[in-house]
């Protein structure tokens, strides 16, 4: 059978599915590439056995071995928010086990007194010394005492271990200290991370937090993996999605726990690039444009928002940050704030209305699913007229506006206010927030939104979408058929990534030779391991980047690997921060490979035009309320609409898996993929 | 009616619009508080983040803050009203520099820019709707000692004194004034990045604001500005009438001034009268000879902090949270310096003990409130500023270091104190250790939590630190340390926790250090610096 899996052949005419296990929602996308098939299909979750879901949604859709499968869970992730990881010890040089709790020595909240730092993943008593030392050119002060190590072991088994991290100062300029213990360690029994090979970046304490989160969340997601792979039938293939945008195999997943955390937003941004990458293309030859992709991404789901930028390419981050504990791989750059449909109105002590952050989840959910008893902002949106109660999820779940009406009122007359007025106040008060979300994301690091499309996905964000274009003056909006399932779409479209990175502090004048040199090091790490996860040799391609900046400088700018790098250097500093210092010295402080295996990326059925004119969509007038008075607006099926129809605003869109709204002004366009683009009325 | 009486009764009236605006005018201090990061030099901006971003309303009143240091809270507006008494008539793209501590400015290498924010060019007699200031504490503005954080008896041996002068004129940079500025550092380059830096954070503050403005309409921004003010102002009624009316004085002492040995006292009575209070410092010491005086924006900054935590996260943070607050600070004593008193050490440790004394009174009135309050028991009660510089052999060049460390957290009545953080009215970061040994001829031995220094009580007071750092080539430190002998409170029967120490470790001898001084050191001497622990809380 691997022999098989191992043919490229194979790898192309294979069956695809892509799964997104959520909180509410297990999601699946297939792909057929013989014949082009792309199916989507959501089903319940099962939080206690998430493999159960997974395994009937495969049945559903009548999925048979041999087949790949890349899956986006959230098993990482819930491990360390809910920090329920493994029992996990710290091995550091002699003086430094506190590292992990001291971090950077700063308190989480300036100004509340009650506020404290999050509890460090492993307690101090698990955090163990060894004698050695390594200064900053990597020489040897002292030498490991491998005494001292083996008197460690009896204490970890007492202490029933599961995993240790090992983190020692320097170590990335001499890991031989961390891999001899690593070396004992594995012998031992231990699931072992070492620091040198997690992250060899200087800056301890990101590097220790990095490592240590991996040893706590790789033993968790490991079982888990084991678990769904027993359970599927022979010739599944599974892969994971990681964090920075690419997916790995199962097995490398399962030491490699970190990469993994964020998995399912990942799918989200990979999915909503390609589908923009389409659009942009254009329908027929000759349309469309060859400029780089800008797109904002929005995905507004019940508890909360992500939002990302495509410039060209997804924005990477090196500086996460997830429950409280740095995250120092490069991972998509993925902004979440706590506020969507389920998000809670209220009424604080000063008299203000406030929305969010607790949500009402999924249960009870928002007062008109029938069960809670406060506002959400998907109650306003049904009392506004804007969420059909009849249509919710095609049908399928009836809404009760008259709760909606109840807690409404209820909640206007402690602002004084009319039922109109604060369902209004309620969109207008998370559209702040949302709107506040994307200046992180675009002006504050430099991107002028006005040159971009906004991309609404997830199943709360098309009531919002444009208005928030509109206050940021973004123009166009496009929302894509497949709306709820995108992450799940992103996981096949993904490509097998792997990063490489390595501290060397290398001054800029060093020989171009030098520093191909050591780049070959790190490409010929990432060939093998490609090769060793099943691809073949002509589709693995490299990437490589320096990170750089002026001696003395504390930041650096990574930019991709040139002959010219120092005058690039010189120039990226210029656009980025206003200046450049041309006579400055400039040094190297890291280098960084991406090793990418290229998949076939599923086609999408373009779809032929067929007239302007949208009469068969159309359902029926209702009166929608805005701030400007109440309307009489065209509600249409959004599964009905063609290629080539044309909306205009007001109308309302309604989709099984999501509603759209466009204000007067705005008009809309049915793209061949059968997007809806939406001309915002700036 | 006048705007401010209509925003006034307007504001139960528009919850929405109100909570709409304290996102916006935040997002204007965050956004420039991101270009000062981004584009500054100095590790110590970058790295540490020691800097502030505020917007202001036409009458000086601060709008929002940016979440950065506490320490600048209730002192940049008086930076905005010294750049205002200085040049009335400001025009467009004008900006003051200052860092003057008597007038506008807290200690020296503390550099504010006041910008004006005009809404159309042309009538250049008018008023500025509102103005945007960015604060930096820069690595070093001259004076007898690198960092210029000096054991100093006068302001004039702190560094360079800049009054509130224009830095740029009408959109042209005062060439002549910027070079003299940088032929008093030590090191012109970083500041010169530094406060181009400054400039550009302000730009983008000023067009963010002109392009709400256009975006909402001037008498909406009024609006808008009046009515969060008045908000937070009603918030902190609301705070105050919750405390016990009456009087609650308490009484905490400086370790020394650095130069003498007596401790310092430094007294605060706090008078509840329904939703008013007054805090008063009378009777505290009169200034010192030493660097520990604090000017009055110092205090008033502490009081600001104090009241701030105790609103919650949620109130928008301006000017508004001092309306109902009466501050008495008696010139010429510790907590309301005159010139030409030196201050260095007033902005990082005078500070922390105003916090200490104001929140004992508060925990005194809490006392009779059944513990609502939450108030802590005493933090730190220091920065641990610690300095050193000298030549770098090996590098072949002079080199300066910088840094502050945290310390134990007082125990509240339900949780014990955090360790190893900083507390109260400043919240800078560590410089990474491989980052230390990478740039100075320093190595770090030791950085770990120093074990049973919080207070014992039902909770704990957090531990402090013990860092221990060598240094590979004989150079200078300046300490300047507090909580070395006088110990940080327990409350309700809580034990204090315990005093800070610094010590001097050569070959095999152990020389204990006071807590503020400078001393010379030998290549491969240690210094071994262990901070203060918080007090405990309940017996």
């Amino acid at each position: 059978m691997t022999q098989l899996l191992d043919d490229p052949l194979f790898i192309k005419s294979q069956a695809r599915i892509g799964v997104d296990i959520g909180g509410t929602f297990t999601d699946f996308v297939l792909y057929r590439p013989t014949s082009g098939e792309l199916k989507s299909f959501k089903c319940l979750s099962t939080p206690n056995n998430p493999a159960h879901a997974v395994l009937s949604g495969l049945e559903k859709l009548g999925v048979k071995p041999p087949a790949w499968m890349t899956h986006g869970s959230t098993v990482a992730t819930n491990a360390l928010l809910e920090r329920k990881g493994a029992r996990t010890a710290l091995i550091t040089t002699r003086g430094f086990r506190d590292v992990l709790q001291i971090g950077r020595q700063n308190r989480p909240a300036l100004y509340d007194l009650a506020a404290d730092p999050p509890a460090p993943l492993v307690a101090q008593e698990l955090r163990l010394e060894v004698t050695e030392r390594i200064d900053a050119k990597g020489q040897v002060l002292t030498p490991l005492n491998i005494e001292e190590v083996e008197a460690l072991m009896p204490r970890l088994q007492a202490e029933e271990v599961e995993a240790v991290a090992v983190c020692l100062l320097f170590s990335f300029l001499h890991p031989e200290h961390e891999e001899r213990i690593g070396q004992m360690l594995t012998h031992a029994g231990y699931a072992v991370s070492l620091s040198s090979q997690i992250l060899p970046e200087y800056r301890e304490y990101e590097r220790m937090s990095t490592t240590v989160v991996n040893a706590y969340v790789s033993p968790v997601l490991s079982n888990y993996l084991h678990t769904l792979e027993n359970s599927l039938p022979t010739g599944f293939r599974l892969q994971v999605m990681q964090s920075n945008g690419g997916v790995i195999s199962a097995s490398e997943a399962m030491h490699n726990g970190v990469r993994c955390i964020l998995s399912g937003p990942a799918g989200g941004v990979v999915g909503a690039q390609h589908i923009a990458w389409l659009a942009a293309r254009g329908s027929e030859p000759g349309e469309g444009s060859n400029a780089p992709l800008k797109v904002i991404t929005l995905d507004m789901g019940g508890t909360s928002t992500d939002v990302s930028l495509i410039d060209g390419s997804p924005q990477i981050t090196t500086e996460a940050c997830i429950g409280g504990y740095p995250i120092r791989i490069p991972i998509l750059d993925i902004h979440t704030i706590g506020a969507g449909g389920g998000s809670i109105a209220y009424r604080d002590a000063g008299g203000a209305l406030r929305v969010g952050p607790q949500s009402a989840g999924a249960e009870p959910g928002p007062a008109c699913y029938g069960k809670g008893d406060v506002p959400t902002v998907t109650d306003a949106n049904l009392v506004l007229g804007r969420l059909p109660p009849d249509r919710f999820l095609g049908g399928e779940m009836r809404l009760d506006a008259q709760r909606a009406v109840q807690v409404l009122e209820q909640l206007g007359r402690q602002l004084g206010l009319t039922l109109p007025q604060v369902a209004l106040g309620i969109v207008a008060v998370v559209n702040a927030h949302m709107e506040r979300a994307l200046r992180v994301i675009s002006v504050e690091r430099g991107y002028d939104p006005r040159e971009f499309t906004l991309l609404s996905f997830g199943g709360a964000g098309g009531l919002h979408a444009a208005d928030l274009a509109r206050g940021l003056g973004i123009p166009r909006v496009l929302v894509p058929p497949m709306a709820s399932t995108l992450s799940a779409f992103g996981m096949l479209t993904a490509e097998v990534v792997k990063d490489y990175t390595q501290t060397v502090m290398l001054p800029a004048t060093t020989p171009v030779e030098e520093i191909k040199t050591r780049l070959g090091r790190l490409t010929a790490r990432g060939f093998q391991e490609l090769i060793d996860e099943g691809l073949p040799a002509e589709r693995i391609r490299f990437e490589s980047a320096l990170d750089m900046r002026y001696i003395g400088q504390s930041y650096e700018l990574t930019l991709p690997f040139s002959a010219a790098f120092v005058e690039e250097f010189h120039r990226q500093h210029e656009h980025s921060y206003g200046y450049a210092r041309r006579e400055a010295p400039v040094e190297i402080v890291n280098l960084r490979t991406w090793a990418i295996g290229m998949v076939e990326h599923p086609s999408l059925e373009r779809h032929p035009f067929q007239g302007t004119e949208a009469m068969e969509a159309y359902l029926e007038h209702r009166l929608v309320t805005f701030s400007d008075g109440v309307k009489q607006v065209p509600f249409y099926a959004g599964e009905k609409l063609r290629h080539g129809q044309r909306l205009f605003g007001p109308a309302v869109v309604v989709r099984p898996d999501t509603t759209i709204l466009l204000a007067e002004g705005d008009a809309a366009l049915l793209d061949a993929y059968l997007n809806l683009i939406i001309e915002v009325a700036l | 009616m006048t705007v401010k009486e209509k925003a006034t009764t307007e504001i139960a009236e528009d919850p929405i619009r109100l909570e709409i605006f304290k996102h916006l005018f935040a997002s204007i201090a965050e956004e420039m508080g991101v270009v000062l990061r981004k584009a500054s030099y100095s590790p110590n901006i970058k790295e540490r983040r020691d800097f502030s971003c505020a917007v202001f309303d036409g009458q000086t009143r601060m709008v929002a803050q940016a979440a950065h240091i506490p320490v600048h809270l209730g002192s940049m507006p008086l930076s905005v009203q010294a750049a205002l008494h200085a040049h009335p008539y400001l025009e467009p793209g004008d900006m003051v520099i200052l860092n003057d501590p008597y007038r506008g400015g807290t200690h020296l290498p503390d550099i504010t820019l006041v910008s004006p924010v005009f809404l159309d060019e042309g009538h250049h007699s008018q008023r500025a709707f509102a103005f945007i200031a960015s604060r930096a504490h820069h690595a070093d503005i001259g004076g007898m000692a690198a960092g210029s954080m000096p054991i100093a008896r006068e302001i004039f041996q702190e560094g360079l004194i800049i009054p509130p002068v224009k830095l740029v004129r009408g959109g042209e940079m005062q060439q002549a004034l910027l070079d003299v500025i940088l032929a008093n550092v030590r090191t012109p380059e970083e500041r010169m990045g530094d406060l181009y830096a400054q400039i550009a954070a302000n730009q983008r503050g000023v067009e963010r604001l002109q392009a709400l403005v256009q975006r909402y309409g001037k008498s909406e921004i009024s609006w808008a500005m009046e009515a969060l003010y008045a908000y937070t102002a009603r918030m902190t009624r609301r705070l105050i009438s919750r405390i016990p009316p009456g009087e609650y004085t308490f009484a905490d002492y400086l370790d020394d001034d650095g130069i003498g040995t007596q401790p310092v006292l430094i007294r605060a009575t706090l008078r509840i009268h329904g939703d008013r209070a007054t805090v008063d410092f009378s009777g505290s010491a009169p200034q010192q000879r030493g660097s520990i005086n604090a000017v009055y924006a110092i205090t008033l900054s502490a009081v600001h902090y104090v009241f701030r935590c105790l609103l919650g996260l949620d109130v928008p943070n301006n000017a508004g949270c001092l309306e109902p607050i009466e501050v008495i600070a008696p010139p010429g004593s510790v907590v309301n310096a005159l010139p030409p008193a030196a201050v260095a050490a007033g902005n990082v440790e005078t500070s922390q003990r105003i916090v200490d004394v104001l929140l004992g009174a508060l925990a005194m009135a809490d006392q009779q409130s059944g513990g609502k309050l939450c108030i802590p028991a005493a933090s730190q009660g220091t920065m641990n500023n610690l300095s050193l510089g000298g030549y770098d052999p090996q590098r072949n060049q002079p080199f300066t270091y910088y840094e502050t460390i945290g310390g134990g957290m007082g125990a509240r009545r339900n949780a014990p104190g955090a360790s190893g953080v900083h507390s109260h009215m400043t919240n800078t970061l560590n410089t990474p250790i491989e980052a230390l040994e990478f740039t100075y001829p320093l190595r770090v031995l030791r950085y770990e939590i120093r074990s049973n220094s919080g207070g014992k009580g039902t909770y704990n007071g957090g531990d402090g630190i013990r860092r221990d750092i060598q240094v590979l080539t004989a150079c200078e430190a300046t300490i300047l340390s507090e909580r070395r002998r006088l110990a940080p409170y327990g409350l309700q029967g809580g034990e204090s926790g315990k005093c800070g120490e610094n010590l001097l470790l050569r070959e095999n001898e152990t020389i204990p250090l006071a807590g503020k001084c400078s001393i010379e050191l030998k290549a491969g001497d240690v210094l071994s610096i262990r901070t203060p622990g918080g007090g405990g809380y309940g017996a």
